[in-house]
């Protein structure tokens, strides 16, 4: 108890890391926790699929179609009730959160690996290269996104491989826009310039002095165009052009359901809310990330 | 897709609406009804889809009329019939019969369709309905000469269904096209409004003539175009439509269940099977169906009671024959019919060498939940399948160009109660033939040509037995259809799938 006398003016100067700064953002972010939170739950339950599922999704039992589910008046044995083939509703809500999660991280990653590397090469070396890129982003921005995706899954077929490729050569024009725009902020810093001077490599600098200086606007383009795969997956499907049945997808499901909206319509309901729930918490959490990341929120 | 429901909802919502003030009802009297699918072309003979039968019967007549109920032969635009040889039919024509323009009634008329129909080059949709028909010439006024090209013995079946009977002074001067937008016959009903896409509207023909089909009591018939099962119920719920049809089971028996409707379920001729590849024409390799076994374990793997009770429902019934079971000649006893045992599938399948089963396509153009709970029978016994759903034109190409493995297909015969319609369709090396069998194809040219009942049947029935046995098909079950309507209308629907406005009537 003798030496606890603190200079104040020291207590002043130290305050909390910038780890610590950090953490009070993220855990201080309401929207971040909700959109992570809700993202991880249903990320595990992708995972965990086949321990999660009580039955079999591809088990099709014709004499136990269309059972309500419990809260309607159903039975604990299907809890979120059967679909017109009498398969078990919650445990194809559980596979198809695989397929949906799936088609977002590998069509953003594909279309985030193509539209960073030509913002960034576009907005960093600027000239004819940015021309090029500008004009590849203006001839795909003039495609409408569904009705190409559509003619290319009629000729090829539908499946999950060509539903994600598609979609993934597809999206990449929003990442190439924001990478080109915040690499041609960045470039001009003081810290870029004494990279050049010191003469470090061009990749060099694009890796440790370009990269992590944008990445926050990257982080949010990538949960963006996550939502926007999902739900473009789920469009095809339920125009029979994504996703073939029998893999449970929930675009699938609705539109399996839409025969019987009039009569049952937590078949749509059921899938569409699920649906809502995830691409909402996407959104939530890359606005959340956007937000602590962002440059002028450190200081 | 929340956006995409949420349109759709709308759209329907602004249909009601628009419409709304067409008021259409009893006080009217006039009759709403909804059709599905677009008509390409209201002429009977430029199209050839279920909506085209109905239009045909109401608006034109044939010379001959088969009651639907007795499956009697009635006179209609002709009186009587005699043949005077194997090819030539001499029909009497009914005097005093006037067209909806005015023009009379006369051999000439019959002579003048007979002879454009007949014609390849002019180009009639479904050229088995007329391609028997070599020519017609006029006796006098009042009797004609059919010459058929060769011995067909379903003549009168086909004169009293597809073929009817155009004015000639106005099908010379319009042709299909014209025909099309401003229709006449000598039918029950006059179309008085063609709009393509969006409705028919059919009235009352005052002078219809003394007909089996019986005088038409409903003043107007207001047909429209609604492609969506539920925007239809939901017209029929705010009362701009007061029938509609194809009604799916699920929602006719939810239907059943509400006061106002009259919801009642009639057999069709319609048949639903599983083609599959056995001659090898596909470019599967190696392709499992060329062996009897594997087709054998297909038909094996299905239980298709289950399908007809849990999906179908109404009055569809198991089918093991490659025809309607009404059809004539279609001899269900000579068919080999396969029960549902999965385990023999099984076996079958590992006899074949394929115990770990085998990956093959599988096309559909309807009913995509029947051909999935199909695909899910066939998945359970190792036949895994890589689903695919077309349009009826693309998969009838690809059918044709014979690179369908395996596919889900239904034939509705055109309501011809006889089984040259079907088996002989599919099975006499034609482009839809995916057996290509010559003892089938044999008994079967005999069949279709004898005029010696006994002699057909007896044909018809090795033929069966022939396709049934080495399963070059697996026949599942027989369509329904279900017709919903207001209870204020009185009418008995029958059991070949077309709608008919003359037994109609306001209770």
């Amino acid at each position: 108890m003798a030496n606890t006398t603190v200079d104040p003016l020291l207590e002043d100067i130290t305050g909390p890391t910038p780890g610590q700064m950090l953490r009070r953002r993220v855990f201080g972010h309401q929207g971040l926790i909700i959109g992570a939170v809700v993202v991880a739950v249903l990320l595990v339950i992708a995972l965990l699929a086949p321990v999660l599922a009580p039955h079999d999704p591809y088990v099709q039992n014709l004499a136990m179609r269309m059972k309500p589910p419990v809260f309607l008046g159903g039975t604990w044995e299907h809890p979120l009730g059967t679909d017109h083939l009498g398969r078990d509703y919650l445990s194809r809500l559980i596979y198809g959160a695989r397929v949906s999660l799936l088609i977002g991280v590998v069509a953003a990653t594909i279309s985030g690996a193509i539209g960073t590397a030509m913002g960034v090469a576009a907005g960093y070396f600027g000239g004819r290269v940015d021309a090029v890129v500008t004009f590849l982003v203006n001839v795909r921005l003039a495609m409408p996104v569904v009705l190409v995706a559509l003619a290319v899954v009629a000729i090829l077929g539908g499946s999950l491989t060509v539903v994600i490729v598609v979609l993934g050569l597809l999206l990449w024009d929003r990442f190439a826009v924001v990478m080109r725009a915040s690499t041609r902020q960045v470039r001009r810093r003081e810290y870029v310039a004494a990279a050049q001077a010191i003469g470090a490599s061009t990749p060099r600098i694009l890796l440790t002095e370009i990269m992590p200086n944008v990445l926050n606007n990257l982080i949010v383009v990538v949960t963006l165009e996550m939502a926007h795969a999902i739900l473009l997956e789920a469009t095809l499907s339920f125009l029979g052009l994504g996703v073939q049945p029998p893999t449970p997808s929930w675009g699938l499901m609705v539109s399996e359901g839409k025969n019987m909206m009039l009569f049952e319509p937590w078949l749509v309901l059921i899938p569409g809310a699920v649906l809502f729930v995830l691409v909402l918490a996407i959104n939530l959490m890359g606005d959340g990330l956007r937000d602590v990341t962002a440059p002028e929120n450190r200081s | 897709m929340t956006l995409i429901s949420m349109k759709s909802t709308i759209a329907a919502a602004a249909l009601i609406a628009s419409v709304g003030t067409t008021w259409a009802d009893k006080a009217n009297d006039t009759l709403s009804v909804a059709f599905t699918k677009e008509l390409e072309n209201v002429d009977s003979y430029f199209n050839s889809s279920r909506e085209g039968v109905v239009m045909q019967r109401a608006v034109w007549d044939g010379l001959i009329y088969r009651d639907p109920v007795t499956n009697e032969y009635k006179g209609n635009l002709a009186t009587s019939w005699e043949w005077i040889d194997d090819t030539t039919l001499e029909l009497k024509l009914r005097e005093g019969v006037k067209f909806h323009n005015g023009e009379d009634f006369n051999a000439d008329d019959v002579v003048f369709t007979v002879n454009f129909v007949a014609k390849e080059e002019n180009g009639v949709k479904t050229q088995r309905n007329v391609n028997w028909m070599k020519s017609a010439e006029k006796v006098d006024d009042y009797t004609v000469r059919i010459l058929l090209k060769d011995k067909f013995p379903a003549a009168i079946e086909f004169l009293s269904g597809p073929v009817s009977m155009y004015p000639n002074e106005y099908y010379a001067e319009v042709g299909p096209s014209g025909m099309g937008l401003k229709p006449v016959g000598t039918g029950p009903y006059k179309v008085t409004e063609v709009v393509p896409g969006q409705h028919f509207v059919l009235e009352k023909y005052e002078n219809y003539h003394d007909s089996p089909k019986g005088q038409p009591s409903i003043g107007k018939i207001d047909i429209r175009t609604v492609p969506d099962v539920n925007t239809q119920l939901a017209e029929l719920f705010s009362g701009t439509l007061d029938l509609i049809w194809q009604v799916p089971a699920d929602q006719a028996e939810k239907m059943a269940a509400m006061d106002g409707f009259t919801v009642a379920n009639e057999s069709t001729m319609r048949v639903g099977y599983l083609s599959m590849d056995a001659a090898g024409r596909s470019s599967m390799e190696p392709n499992p169906f060329k062996d009897a076994k594997v087709r054998q374990a297909v038909n094996h793997a299905i239980d298709r009671k289950a399908l007809v009770d849990n999906l179908l429902k109404g009055k569809s019934v198991v089918v093991n024959t490659p025809c309607f079971p009404s059809q004539f000649g279609c001899v269900t006893d000579a068919a080999v019919a396969y029960e549902y045992d999965p385990e023999k599938a099984k076996a079958l399948l590992a006899e074949a060498g394929y115990a770990d089963g085998f990956t093959t396509e599988f096309y559909a153009y309807r009913d995509r939940e029947y051909a999935e709970a199909i695909a899910s029978y066939l998945n359970a016994v190792g036949i895994r399948t890589d689903f695919k759903m077309l349009q009826y034109s693309a998969l009838r190409d690809l059918n044709m160009k014979g690179e369908v493995p395996l596919a889900f297909l239904t034939w509705g015969s055109y309501s011809i109660n006889d089984a040259s319609a079907m088996v002989s369709q599919f099975f006499k090396h034609g482009s839809l033939d995916d057996a290509r069998d010559d003892q089938a194809k044999a008994d079967l040219d005999i069949a279709d040509s004898s005029t010696d009942p006994a002699i057909r049947k007896e044909h018809y029935a090795k033929a069966i037995a022939r396709i049934t046995g080495e399963a070059f098909w697996a026949p599942m079950f027989s369509y329904n259809t279900n017709y919903v309507f207001k209870t204020d209308v009185d009418y008995t629907p029958t059991a070949d799938e077309v709608l008919r406005f003359t037994n109609m009537a306001w209770k």
